[in-house]
């Protein structure tokens, strides 16, 4: 399975990169501090939350594509979907509203300061090699978390965010070909993922109700936390990252701060490009489809274009400004 | 906040929960926290959303690194306590009640990660957990008034749509909770005791001072007694109680009068392994 491939590529580099002397640089631009919260110990010894840049936006938007490409430099990491953001997803909360609960808004400072260690940890855990200011950067690659984004860039204000957008059309019509009988999303869940092929296959029009559903309520959670954080963050729309890949990563690093060395990110780019995926890996049903933005005018029917354009609509005005396909054509 | 001096009570909702802890905390010395559903936050994530990934590495609740987690989810709990609770931190003398039902699914992982802590189990028979609930989600109950004292109105239930349904989500509910509680009662260590909801009406002061005695905590008698007393049944004014209210009948076998024959064949066809380790003796429904 691609995405695990993907994963085995991340372990064998970092093992690797452990030995090795570490890129490091300093961030431009004021950092916000952790001022009101219960921190301890781990960003003190560990890795500086400055140094961590956090992905946020939905699945299948190129976040394994450009997470691989920002794990490619020296010092550079990546946590691979950790789903700590789905802790904390303040609406499947909303109904826990009293003082009692653990998350109560009397006790913010607290459990913001738990959040923050909680993470921290976890980080140091896996990426001792990047403790210390001058440690390396470690990109969260968090789609699916992205519910707690407001949480956890709050956690961690010094840290950096993207936004990584695609549109919604194109999302939903990838997730339709991936949960198809024998799409590669089927085989990887097993019993739930059964279930979900059920319904593509026998209620597409409800399944794209569903992921357009998903899409408004994760990249607009996303979008939210974006729109809050003050510190260094930048919007990455995956239409720019495939029309120009390079030009789109050193936009990218420029408003993160973070410095990188064009030939490495170039090398990087060029390695992890559509074209060097081998030909019996992309296709129909498979984790690497077509990397075709637009390409729902091909995958979905009229009225399933209607519906994600509906349930959307926020978040499409503002990312892609075109209008409705009816008004196209 | 000494994690000693911290008791779980764990089940599932309509189990008599609100009742226990009101007792406990009615006597000196005890604080109760009313449903912090910590339990829900991590458990919802590590048995429910994420289990297919407990031996991946990324997964921040992943088995390889599992003391270090239990370790951050021990501190969430303990200075989320010592923030509201600051009359109970590092005091020998004093106890912390954490009412816990609607958080059992994590119980499994809250008492690894605080083994020093003691643990109720609370249980009642599913069917009439299952009666409470359909009764309390059906319109004009006090589920809707809770909800509108929070400022939403309750959407529509399944409980008045489509009852056998609710019925079955809701007998899947308290496998799920009093399933993962009993795991967690099993795996314990520490002081700990299996309350039946159903003894605890029965003979309630003496049900009591074997909760006290089993948890190894000291109580006096006397203080217990009026705790007792102020909390029982009979005191609760009859307006108060009935069909829709929060303090229904507390009739252990009321099931018999509340569910319709194929109801009580679902639940006891989908709790039916731990109705059999709880309550051996079998419906004739």
């Amino acid at each position: 399975m691609p995405v695990f491939r993907y994963r085995t590529v991340f372990d064998v580099v970092r093992g690797a990169k452990a030995f090795l002397n570490l890129e490091t640089g300093v961030t431009r631009g004021a950092v916000p501090q952790a001022t009101r919260m219960n921190v301890q110990g781990p960003s003190e010894d560990g890795i500086a939350p400055r140094n961590m840049i956090w992905i946020f936006g939905t699945g299948r938007t190129g976040s394994t594509w450009l997470a691989a490409m920002m794990e490619e430099p020296e010092g550079h990491e990546v946590w691979f979907e950790p789903r700590v953001g789905t802790f904390f997803d303040p609406q499947r909360f909303e109904r826990f509203g009293g003082k009692h609960f653990i998350l109560a808004s009397q006790y913010k400072d607290v459990w913001l300061g738990s959040i923050r260690n909680f993470i921290l940890d976890g980080a140091n855990a896996r990426f001792p090699e990047l403790a210390g200011e001058n440690g390396g950067y470690l990109a969260v690659k968090e789609p699916g978390g992205s519910v707690g984004a407001s949480l956890i860039m709050e956690a961690l204000p010094e840290s950096g965010m993207v936004l990584l957008t695609r549109d919604p059309r194109d999302v939903v019509a990838s997730w339709l070909d991936a949960t198809r009988k024998g799409g590669w999303q089927t085989e990887r869940r097993g019993e739930e993922g059964r279930r979900a092929e059920s319904l593509a296959e026998t209620n597409p029009n409800a399944f794209v109700r569903r992921h357009a559903d998903a899409y408004l309520q994760h990249v607009g959670s996303a979008k939210r936390a974006y729109d809050a954080h003050e510190g260094r963050k930048v919007v990455v729309r995956y239409e720019d990252l495939r029309a120009d890949t390079l030009g789109t990563m050193k936009r990218m690093y420029s408003e993160l701060g973070v410095p990188m060395d064009e030939a490495r990110l170039a090398k990087a780019v060029e390695k992890h490009s559509w074209e060097n995926i081998p030909e019996e890996e992309k296709g129909q049903g498979k984790f690497y489809r077509k990397a075709t933005p637009e390409g729902w005018r091909e995958d979905l029917t009229r009225h399933q274009v209607k519906t994600v354009e509906q349930i959307t609509a926020p978040l499409l005005e503002e990312f892609y400004p075109t209008g409705p396909a009816e008004q196209e054509g | 906040m000494r994690p000693e001096n911290i008791v779980w009570i764990f089940g599932t909702a309509r189990t008599g929960s609100s009742w226990l802890s009101a007792m406990m905390g009615e006597i000196g010395g005890y604080s109760r926290w009313h449903e912090p559903l910590v339990g829900h936050l991590f458990g919802n994530l590590y048995f429910v959303r994420a289990g297919h990934r407990h031996e991946d590495e990324h997964f921040i609740l992943g088995t390889p690194h599992r003391e270090l987690w239990l370790d951050a989810v021990r501190r969430f709990v303990l200075d989320s306590a010592a923030a509201r609770f600051p009359e109970i931190a590092g005091r020998n003398d004093r106890y912390l009640i954490i009412k816990e039902p609607q958080g059992s699914m994590g119980a499994p992982l809250l008492m690894e990660a605080l083994p020093e802590s003691r643990m109720i189990l609370l249980v009642r028979d599913p069917r009439d957990v299952v009666a409470s609930n359909l009764d309390a989600h059906k319109k004009g109950t006090w589920t809707a008034d809770l909800m509108r004292k929070g400022g939403r109105e309750k959407p529509p239930s399944l409980a008045e749509s489509r009852p056998d349904d609710f019925v079955k989500g809701q007998a899947r509910r308290y496998v799920r909770d009093v399933g993962n509680a009993k795991r967690a009662y099993e795996a314990h260590r520490g002081p700990k005791v299996l309350v039946k909801y159903e003894e605890l009406r029965a003979d309630t002061l003496a049900t009591m001072k074997r909760i006290y005695s089993a948890l190894e905590i000291p109580v006096e008698e006397a203080e217990l007694a009026r705790s007792v007393e102020k909390h029982s049944w009979e005191r609760i004014p009859a307006e108060q109680k009935g069909e829709g209210k929060f303090h229904r009948k507390a009739k252990p076998g009321g099931w018999r009068e509340d569910l319709t024959p194929e109801q009580v064949e679902i639940v006891e066809r989908v709790a039916g392994s731990l109705l059999g380790e709880l309550y051996p003796v079998r419906s004739t429904a």
